[in-house]
Parts: C-alpha cells; structure tokens; sequence
C-alpha cells in the first residue's frame, strides 16, 4: 500500500531519481528473498529432476544422453511393474479404509453427546503426529510370527477357519498405513460436521426431510469438499511413504522405496529420478481429480444466522459412538503403548516381555547425543526458517495478489504432494557432483529438504488466517501514518501470530521424526535420531529403537500438548490444500 | 490544521487498458472547504467508495490531482497524508488495548509518552469513553456503538489534516445508528476537521452532512446542501434519491420564459410549472417528467377534474402519515406511485378503485433522461 504515485511522468530528471529514493524498498527487499530461494532451491532441483529422468541410467552423475530407459524399467523390469502395482493399490485401499473408519468417528465425536470429547480429538490427531515406521515395527511385535495379538486372533478366529495374515506385506503396510492416516480424515470431517450450519439441516427437516434423506441431500454434499480433502491428504501420504514399507514390505517395493533401493544400491540417480516422475505424476494426477471433479462441488455457505448442530442423546447412540471411537484409538495408539512398554524390557517373545532394563535409556547419551543434537538443531532451525518464508509468501500471496500470484501458490505447495524421497533426489539432482553448488552431507542440504516440504504447512495456516483479517486493519495503520514495515510489524505479524506458531509447531513435530526425506540426504556426521531408530529396527535392536522413539514421542507429545494449552491453536488450516 | 480538500478532473479507472476496465469516477471536480462535514452520497457502485478511497491514498488514482489546502497530494503515499479514517468495519485490532489502538497514530509518529497519554485522554473524553479508557479492556469487548468510538478516537488523535468516514454507520443497528450520527456531528464541529463522510443511506446524510455530492456511475450529479438537494433537485436521478420523487410521463404543450405547460400522456390534464421549477428547458412537443413527491400528491375517493384513475395497491401505516401505494395507467408512470396523506382516507382500502390528484404549485418538471437509479 505504500507504493508512491506516479500519476504524470512530468517531473525532470533530479525529481525522478528523487522519487527513486523516496521508495519504500523494504517492501521488495523482504519480498525478493523467498522468491530467489524457491527458484534455487524448488524449482530449478525439480527441473533437474525432470531432466535427469530422461537420461540414461549412470553409476556417476555425468550426461550420458537423452533415454527412455528409466521409464523402460516399468515396462521391462517385474521389480518395477511390482512396485507401482503395490504403490496404487496401497494408496486406493488406504484412502478407502480410512474414510470408512475416519467419517464415522468424525461423525460421532461431532454429533453424538460423548463423554471426553476433547480428549478422543487430541488422542486421534496423535497418529499422524507420531513417527510412522516406528508404529510399523511395533506391529511386528504385535502382529509378527510370535506376536502377542496374532496368537490371541488366531486363537479367537480358528473355529471360523480364518487366520491372520502376516504383518510382513501388503496388509501389514495398509494397516499400519491405515492406522497412521486415519486422522486426517477423522479431523477433517468432524470440523465439517461440528461446523455445519444446524439450519440448513432443521429446514430440511421442517420441509419434511427425513433423516437417511437429510444426511443424503444435505450433510453429506456439503461436507464433501472436507471428505475430498482429506481423502486427497491421504492418498498422497501413503502413496509417499517411505517408513512402513521399509520396515516391513519385505520384498514388497513401493515406489519410495525403489527409489531409495536404486539411490543406496546403485547410486543411480537418473533411474530414480525416472521413478520419482511417474511417483509424482500419479500424484498429480489425483490432485487433478480431487481439484476439478470433487471441489467443484463446494458451496459457499449463505447465511446470517448460524445455529449449534443438536447432538443425538440416545443411549443406543451415545453407546455405540463411544465403543466405537474407543476401539479405533485403542488400535491406532497400541504401537505407541507398546513402544513405551518395549523399551523397559530386552525381550518380548511370549505372551510377557521379559527382562526389564532401564539399560537403553542410560546408553542414550553415550550413542545418541550426536544425533538427538542433529535432530533438534535440524528440525529447529528449519523450522524457524519454515515460519519465515511461509509466512512471507502467505502475505505476498494474499494482500498483494501479484500476478503470477498462483504460480507462487502452485510452486510452493508443489512439495505439499511430493513424497519425501522425491525432494531428495530433487536436491541431489541438483546439488550434488559436478553441480555448480554442492551441498551432498552437509546440514544446509537437510535444512533446505526440510524447508522445501514443510514451509506449506506454515503457508496454509497463514494464508487461512490472512483471508479470515480485514485488510482495513492493515490500511487503517497506513492512514494512521505508518510505513509498510512499520505495519507489517506491528499489525500484520502479530494478528497472524497464533497462525504462524500452529503451522510452526505442526511443522516441527514432524520434522522431529522426518525419515523419508533424510534417509537418503544424511552423512555420517548429520545422522539424525529418526535414522538411528531406523537403522536399529534393521538390525533388530528393537530396544535401541524403542527407547529412542519414547524420547521423541514423549518431545513430541510436550509440543503438541503446550500448544493444545493455548487458547486457540488450531491445526486443521494447515493440513487443507 | 483542518485543511479544504480539492478535486481536480479525478479519474479512476479499474484495470484499465483491459476489456474489463471499469470507468469508476468520471472527471471529478469540486472543492470541500475546510471545517465542513461533506458527504458523499449514491447508490452502490456510484464510485463514493473509490472517491473516498484515492483521496486516503489507498487507490491511485488514473489521472487528475487532488489537492488537500494548497499541497498536490495526488503522488504522496498514504501514510505521509496525515489522515484520519474510519473504516466501517472499524478496524480495531484486536491484539491491542483499546488505550493503545488510540495511541496508534502517535507512537507511529513517535510522540513521546507523556504527551500520548494526555492526547488519548483528551480524545477519549471527546468520544465519550472517559469510563473505558480507565478499564482499559480490549476493543472486542466492547458494545458496537463504543467500538465506533474508539475507531473515531483512533482517527482524530493526531490532528489529521482530513478525516474519513468510510459508512462508520453500516455496522450498527437502526437506533444506535440515528443516535452516532448525530454525535458524529456534535463530534466533527468539535474538532472542527474537514470531513467526508461516505454513505448510501439518504436520510443519513441528509441529516448529518453541512453539504452533499449525489454521484451516479463515477459522475457528481449534484452538489449541496440537503435543503436544496431535497427542494431543488437537478435531475430526475437526484430528485428520486434524495427522498421519494413519483414521476408522470408528459409532453411540453407550450413552453414560455416564464412558465412550461404539460399534458400527462394519455390524459387531457394540462399542468403549469412555473420556470423556477423546470429543471430543464423542453421545447414544444418534448417528452417530460412531471415530478410530485409523495406529499405533493392526494388520494381521494371522488373524481374531480385533472385526476388520473388509479387502484390502491398497499396501504402503509407510518406513524405520523399513512404511505398509499397507487398503481396507475403504466403509460403514465411505469412504477408504483407512493402517495403520502396526514390521515387514513375513509372507504379507502387496498384494491379500492380511486383518484390522484396534485398540488399544483408543488410540482416540477424533469428531462426523462436518466430517471432510473
């Protein structure tokens, strides 16, 4: 708002270079930074990426000329034709699965009268907060060969002929998977069932609507968009996982995890890119669909007025949502549980674990204390960048609208649906051998990985929050006789201040427990704690492991906790697309 | 120091150079004198907004310069405009206390303590929230009538040289609404700071503003006080929104220096308008509007001479008379007629057949070009 105006272009030459400098150039200073980092580091490794993906494979990172022999591999190779099989139909019955338990909770917990309601909210965001393959190896415990709960089920299933699989595949990762996601569909639909304007549904009701008909003509096509969103966050979380399927696919590759295989064995950075351009055009493909066919089915709420929804009070109701909501975080919250009890004992074959110890927590410090510093200094400092630059561009986006304002937005969210491993090869494409700048094992390349996926946690929330604020606060402060800066400072940051924090704290806790992304861009020095677990659970250190994950669920759960505490921090903006 | 404000041949146009480009204020020109509370009045999307809005600096304007006292402000960013602004949202923020979103314009301008302390209490009485300021709580705590006070606070606490009043009104409900206009008014004659007000609700500005600007699609009808914007209207545009204007379709029979006389379409009715009350000068044959407002009309059960045949459509009490709603032949008048009498009528109901008759020396005439709103 602060630009001069210019509106004859009589004045002389000395009044020209006077208007110059009368320019308020905080305003482009501030605004040039991000946009010269998303163009080194986004664009230009996701352009490299692409590149590198029609070259043929190579040992070294030097050219080697235009081929289709990545992309051959899908073809030709059952390696590959096995691992995109696997990514689609893990991701399809993810998706579905956790609709069909995820809608019904949301609805439960939204509309039933229930004891404990904001407890079951924050146990059930606790999922997707918690470090994924850590819960898949738990369920090795749980569910593996000698597992407890997998003796107890075929115990209790034999007379029916039935016997659980095993843990180790497809309907181990869906599990897992469906067990970690749940709660994006769980959140997201109980915000758009408790927000649901109570009128729209009474005047239905009063039209003579009954109620299987109001829920088909009414609540249902106006949460769609929510469903849509959160289906779509899904999808694009289990079809990037890299965590599950590397603990117990097996011999199950998903498309991370080719990538990973082809990156680590051959150092074949080429071929990856090839696989890393069919993982993401699979997920663009999706966003397609969920932007064009699903969103065009979003309504504008038209109302005055806006009345509470009434909440079913039968105790046929109240009963079954409870049971029901109490045995889906019993199932999602077991690993965590387990892992607690794990990592006191050096045995769990039986029935019982055995050998309690408080001997892996004491080795903490001798073996970790170089990777529980990278892991805060990393997730920290990313963090804080993340808040900055989102923050930045949310306000550049919003309040300026620049043309080109939906590249901006476009290019920034990119990551929002790459899978981890992809953004590592992005920047190791770009960043590593012969490249004009190398970064391959140092802390700035994690820092930037880091910031590159998370900063659109921080966008959202903010961008949210920005359309939610009137821009006459802002004009009023500029009237008020304040300069851009002053304004930014002391109107715009601190009336966006709640959004930033939510987004910064969503974004730290799960850069604590980041694993898709490092795994494939950390050196012996900058080793974080997620890898050690990760390697630990691959040499069957279960204890190591577990005990390491307590300390960050235990980080973690603080974090998230002290933010709960504060009067209202909400997350849900962060998560929507 | 309360400055005029001047408008020289202001343009604004929305994307211009673009096939959506919205011509948004034509030409405008006039002059706002100093310690005058002005208002600028239309209907939504006259371009009253955008006025308001280029002269705080928050839209550039496309060509012309406007002047606040003897200095071209056209080119000086708003925030070296020293202006006060009300916004109709108010625009408090939130994370302060209703003490520091007073001081606001001050701690911008780096006054020292003391003297923000003692300036805010000054305005504060001003406003009226000596009590509040002591509380101090913060703004959303507070009713809507005080939380237009703050914002007017806000905007007066650094003797701005202009303060604007974007429709501070619109938020409030009907009774407050009455009772902030009139200390709007008690306010600004105060303070004594050049005013403009931004409003599309006529008796609002009628009743609060020293003079008036009609504007109708980025153009100034019409320029003054509400007296002669309600007895002297220019147009039939005008004479219709400042208050309620029934119109009957005419054609000039004779036209002299001193008188027009019209015969109603379709009728043999012949009316006299002196030339004080011709807005325009028809020429033989021309079709004119004769214009009557509501109380210049008369219902009544009996046919005389030189009434036209109508059918009641609603009947209106409102208080201190009673609102008829006549339709009549539409070749006279296309819309309903709204005829106000002191009394109910006897054996006058709704869907009675009746006659409408006019106080003669009432009436004026209009050009018909653009009587629409």
């Amino acid at each position: 708002m602060s630009r001069v105006y210019s509106i004859e272009e009589n004045g002389s030459e000395t009044n020209r270079v006077k208007k110059f400098f009368q320019k308020d150039f905080s305003q482009l200073i501030i605004f040039a930074i991000p946009m010269v980092f998303l163009a080194v580091f986004l664009l230009y490794p996701l352009a490299s990426t692409l590149i590198r993906a029609f070259w043929a494979p190579s040992e070294g990172l030097e050219f080697s000329g235009w081929s289709l022999e990545g992309f051959r591999q899908f073809l030709e190779s059952n390696m590959y034709r096995k691992s995109l099989y696997n990514s689609f139909v893990i991701s399809i019955a993810v998706t579905f699965f956790t609709l069909l338990i995820g809608v019904p909770m949301g609805y439960c917990v939204a509309r039933v009268k229930m004891p404990c309601k904001t407890l079951i909210l924050s146990l059930g965001i606790l999922p997707i907060i918690m470090p994924s393959f850590v819960g898949a190896y738990t369920w090795v415990i749980l569910l593996g060969n000698k597992g407890i709960v997998r003796i107890f089920l075929n115990w209790l299933l034999k007379p029916f002929g039935v016997t659980v699989p095993s843990i180790y595949g497809m309907f181990g990762m869906i599990l897992c998977m469906t067990l970690t996601y749940y709660p994006f569909v769980f959140q997201l639909s109980y915000g758009a069932f408790a927000g649901a304007n109570a009128l729209l549904e009474e005047s239905a009701m009063l039209m003579g609507a009954k109620k299987g008909r109001i829920m088909r003509t009414i609540t249902f096509p106006l949460i769609m968009p929510s469903l849509g969103a959160a289906a779509l966050l899904v999808f694009v979380r289990a079809i990037g996982n890299f965590g599950i399927p590397a603990v117990i696919g097996g011999n199950n590759y998903v498309l991370p995890t080719l990538i990973y295989f082809e990156m680590n064995g051959f150092w074949n950075i080429n071929g990856a890119s090839s696989i890393a351009v069919v993982n993401v055009a699979i997920t663009a493909l999706v966003l397609y669909i969920q932007k064009y066919v699903v969103a065009r089915h979003e309504y504008e709420t038209i109302s005055a007025t806006h009345t509470d929804v009434k909440l079913h009070e039968s105790t046929g109701a109240k009963v079954f949502a409870t049971v029901f909501c109490l045995i889906i975080l019993v199932m999602s919250l077991l690993p965590q549980l387990t892992i607690i009890v794990m990592s006191f004992f050096k045995r769990w074959d039986g029935l019982l674990p055995t050998g309690f110890t408080f001997e892996y927590y004491t080795r903490i410090p001798r073996y970790s204390h170089k990777e529980m510093f990278n892991s805060f200094f990393l997730s920290i400092t990313a963090t804080l960048l993340c808040a900055v630059l989102g923050s930045i561009v949310a306000y550049i986006t919003e309040r300026k609208k620049p043309k080109g304002a939906a590249l901006l937005d476009l290019s920034l969210m990119a990551p929002f649906i790459l899978p981890g491993t992809v953004v590592s090869i992005a920047l190791l494409s770009a960043f590593s051998g012969s490249s004009a700048i190398r970064l391959t094992g140092t802390y700035v390349i994690i820092i930037i990985s880091y910031m590159i996926r998370r900063t659109p946690y921080v966008y959202r929330s903010v961008c949210a929050s920005l359309t939610q604020l009137n821009p006459s606060l802002e004009e009023a402060s500029t009237i008020s006789g304040a300069t851009w800066f002053y304004t930014f400072r002391r109107v715009s940051v601190p009336l966006i201040l709640p959004a930033i924090i939510s987004g910064s704290i969503l974004t730290l806790t799960t850069l604590l427990q980041e694993l898709s992304t490092t795994i494939l861009l950390y050196a012996g020095n900058t080793r974080t704690v997620p890898i050690q677990i990760y390697s630990a659970v691959q040499n069957g250190k279960l204890g190591q492991a577990s005990a390491l994950s307590v300390i960050l669920l235990v980080v973690v759960f603080a974090i998230i906790y002290a933010m709960n505490r504060r009067k209202g921090g909400d997350m849900s903006s962060s998560f929507k697309m | 120091m309360s400055k005029n404000v001047r408008y020289e041949n202001v343009n604004k146009i929305y994307s211009e150079g673009t096939k959506n480009a919205v011509h948004a204020l034509k030409d405008v020109s006039f002059t706002i004198n100093q310690g005058e509370l002005f208002c600028l009045l239309g209907p939504s999307g006259c371009g009253k907004t955008t006025l308001l809005r280029s002269t705080a600096g928050l839209e550039q304007i496309s060509s012309g310069k406007m002047y606040y006292g003897d200095v071209d402000i056209s080119t000086i960013p708003p925030y070296k405009r020293n202006i006060g602004m009300v916004f109709q949202s108010f625009a408090l923020y939130p994370h302060m206390s209703v003490f520091e979103n007073v001081a606001y314009g001050l701690r911008v301008r780096k006054t020292p303590n003391d003297i923000v302390i003692k300036k805010v209490t000054e305005v504060m009485e001003l406003v009226g929230l000596q009590e509040e300021l002591k509380r101090n709580p913060s703004p959303t705590a507070l009713s809507g009538g005080q939380q237009q006070r703050v914002a007017i606070a806000r905007a007066l606490v650094y003797d701005p040289d202009v303060l604007l009043l974007d429709e501070p009104l619109a938020n409030l409900d009907a009774k407050l609404r009455r009772y902030m206009r009139a200390e709007i008014r008690r306010i600004q004659k105060a303070t004594n700071i050049t005013t403009i007000f931004v409003t599309h609700d006529q008796e609002e500005a009628m009743a609060v503003g020293d003079r008036l600007a009609v504007l109708r699609k980025g153009i100034v009808e019409q320029i003054g006080s509400s007296d002669e914007l309600y007895n002297r209207p220019k147009n039939a545009f005008v004479a219709n929104f400042i208050g309620k204007m029934n119109f009957f379709n005419a054609k000039a029979v004779s036209v002299s220096s001193s008188e027009t006389v019209a015969q109603i379409d379709g009728t043999s009715i012949k009316l006299t308008i002196p030339a004080e009350k011709c807005r325009f000068t028809p020429k033989t044959g021309d079709s004119v509007l004769i214009g009557g407002r509501p109380e210049h009309l008369i219902v009544s059960k009996e046919n005389s001479e030189g009434s036209i045949r109508g059918k009641v459509h609603i009947i209106q009490h409102l208080g201190s008379f009673i609102r008829y709603e006549v339709d009549i032949d539409k070749g006279i008048s296309p819309v309903t007629l709204e005829i106000d009498m002191d009394s109910m009528q006897k054996d006058i109901h709704e869907n009675s057949e009746v006659f409408v008759n006019f106080k003669n020396d009432k009436l004026a005439l209009f050009s018909p070009e653009g009587r629409e709103l």
